[in-house]
């Protein structure tokens, strides 16, 4: 076969798989756009015959959409913020420094990936009923500042940060928050990069920890929120189709802000088995 | 580092010092606390919201082996995962090879596009395969011509589940595969072209034993995620019709939040963290084997 005819199909294929892929958001985002008669009518249409934004305008009115919003907003901000320092910071001492019982530690850094969150779902949730932090923002930032997943990207990617590097700046008496603010965290951004895009992805998708713990319909978040719309105003499609689509718009930001770094960040850390 | 000890003396407020406490004092109250309780209370009628908390002994554990319900959200559990991880693989492979040939133009926009579904939030996605999948309003009937009820049918619903996620997830596989054929040392191919090996036994002997870390590390982390999936089975189908989508999880979430069995439900998750380790020595055991047969 010829190249050029190689090269064709490949591309071909690809394609396929492209229009596979992106079709059920197309799909979503032009029947936003739609009429509910348009949506529900026995001749399905699929780029909208009547075009409208009262979806996007009911959907405020049927539920506090934009307080919903606003609070995933918040929660997923923070939480990616406090996840991508304690990771790196972490990353940092595992890497670079020795202690007694790190590997003990590390071991309990790998467990939190490999323990399922149905052993210990039950007890932190009785343990949140202990401390009292029911239906506050305590009970889902706090068990989620640090992440495993995280510690264990950032561990791989500064163990190959020269140590002569870092001992040049302690000779010229650098501290070491100096040493890890001003040398380790810039040199980590592509792996900073790949941690923000999927800690802000988990902590915006994240369903069961909010509707176990916020029981206040002010305090919710989105996804949850959705969940409710679907059940409560179920035959409004349009709505349901304008709120997902808003709802999946903060993440595409995210990643498109950080895709760029994203495949070297998981090149470095994860590709070393 | 051993020549800055000597040279300054540590504070106890040093940043090795207060990262150390901090890790140790937050897996101590989230990780290792928890455990232990699951572990104590999988032995306990254990009832949060009317003080309960009885020793039972085993009583918990014979009821999981004695319940068709749970047997049937394995089986369930077990089929999801292994559909899912092979397809996964299968497609996020063969897709990162069309990508690392160096024919094709446009990688970036492919790659992007590829991983568009991972890094949309699962209740969304969850939802828009709802609709996808209605028998009158849905897509795929208007593609098909057909109007089946995927999603209410005994003999669809579990696989329309399934086929979701794998369009959901296949991308993060596609990034990872392309990543690892990226880090593949070049010399290998050359050698081997100079030795006369070419197009599938370059992939069959070369590329495939190279991505094996990459492999590993791609099922290891689909193993302990499916296993536990939840929330596309809780929008998509709550576990029906029947039993036919009920997973795990789905029974550990019933019972503990909403019968407030702790204990029981404590006891089925300490079974699934069974499943999970042995499912995850299995993948290292047949990875290891394969090395020793490709060795020959």
């Amino acid at each position: 076969m010829s190249k050029k005819a190689k090269s064709l199909i490949l591309h071909f294929v690809l394609i396929i798989l492209v229009v596979i892929t992106i079709i059920p958001f197309l799909w979503m985002v032009f029947s936003s756009f739609k009429t509910n008669s348009e949506i529900t009518s026995i001749t399905p249409t699929f780029l909208p015959k009547l075009f409208t934004f009262n979806n996007y305008v009911n959907v405020q009115k049927s539920f506090n959409f934009l307080r919903l919003f606003a609070n995933s907003l918040f929660l997923s901000v923070a939480i990616t913020a406090i996840v991508i320092y304690t990771s790196t910071i972490s990353g940092f001492v595992f890497a670079k420094y020795k202690f007694r019982g790190k590997n003990l530690l590390f071991g309990l850094v790998l467990g939190t990936m490999m323990i399922p969150w149905c052993v210990t779902i039950i007890p932190r949730y009785s343990m949140m009923l202990d401390f009292k932090w029911l239906d506050s923002y305590l009970a889902i930032i706090i068990p989620a500042a640090v992440s495993g997943f995280g510690i264990f990207m950032m561990r791989q990617s500064i163990s190959t940060i020269p140590n002569e590097m870092l001992e040049a700046a302690r000779i010229d008496g650098a501290s070491e928050w100096f040493i890890f603010h001003k040398i380790v965290f810039p040199l980590s951004q592509n792996v900073i990069s790949s941690i923000a895009i999927f800690q802000f992805l988990w902590s915006w998708e994240d369903y069961l920890w909010p509707y176990l713990i916020i029981s206040s319909e002010e305090k919710q978040v989105l996804s949850v929120g959705l969940k409710m719309f679907n059940g409560r105003y179920g035959t409004d499609y349009g709505g349901l189709f304008a709120a997902t689509t808003i709802s999946i718009i903060p993440v595409l930001i995210v990643y498109l802000i950080f895709q760029k770094r994203f495949i070297d960040g998981i090149a470095a850390s994860s590709v070393k088995g | 580092m051993a020549k800055t000890k000597t040279l300054r003396k540590e504070s106890i407020f040093s940043l090795k010092n207060i990262v150390v406490t901090g890790l140790i004092i937050f897996y101590a109250v989230f990780l290792v606390i928890p455990i232990i309780m699951a572990f104590v209370g999988s032995f306990h009628k254990w009832n949060p919201l009317k003080g309960d908390f009885i020793y039972t002994g085993f009583e918990n554990y014979t009821r999981v082996f004695t319940n068709d319900l749970f047997w049937s959200s394995l089986s369930n559990t077990l089929i999801f995962t292994i559909v899912v991880i092979f397809f996964r693989i299968v497609i996020g492979l063969g897709i990162a090879l069309i990508l690392y040939s160096s024919i094709v133009k446009g990688k970036t926009f492919f790659r992007a596009a590829f991983y568009m579904p991972v890094v949309t939030p699962l209740v969304a996605v969850s939802f828009v395969w709802v609709w996808m999948y209605n028998p009158q309003m849905g897509l795929i009937n208007q593609i098909l011509g057909t109007n089946i009820n995927w999603l209410l049918n005994k003999d669809t619903a579990l696989g329309s589940v399934i086929a979701m996620t794998i369009w959901k997830d296949y991308g993060y596989a596609v990034v990872l595969f392309l990543a690892g054929l990226y880090g593949l040392p070049k010399d290998c191919y050359e050698a081997a072209e100079i030795d006369g090996a070419s197009g599938f036994s370059l992939f069959r002997y070369i590329t495939l034993p190279l991505l094996k870390p990459m492999t590993l590390f791609v099922v290891i982390t689909s193993i302990i995620s499916y296993l536990q999936t939840y929330i596309q089975i809780l929008v998509m189908t709550e576990g029906g019709p029947g039993t036919s989508t009920y997973v795990t999880s789905y029974l550990i979430f019933d019972e503990a939040f909403v019968k407030y069995n702790f204990g029981y439900a404590s006891a089925i998750s300490f079974v699934m963290f069974i499943v999970i380790a042995i499912f995850t020595v299995f993948a290292f055991k047949i990875t290891s084997d394969k090395e020793k047969g490709g060795a020959k």
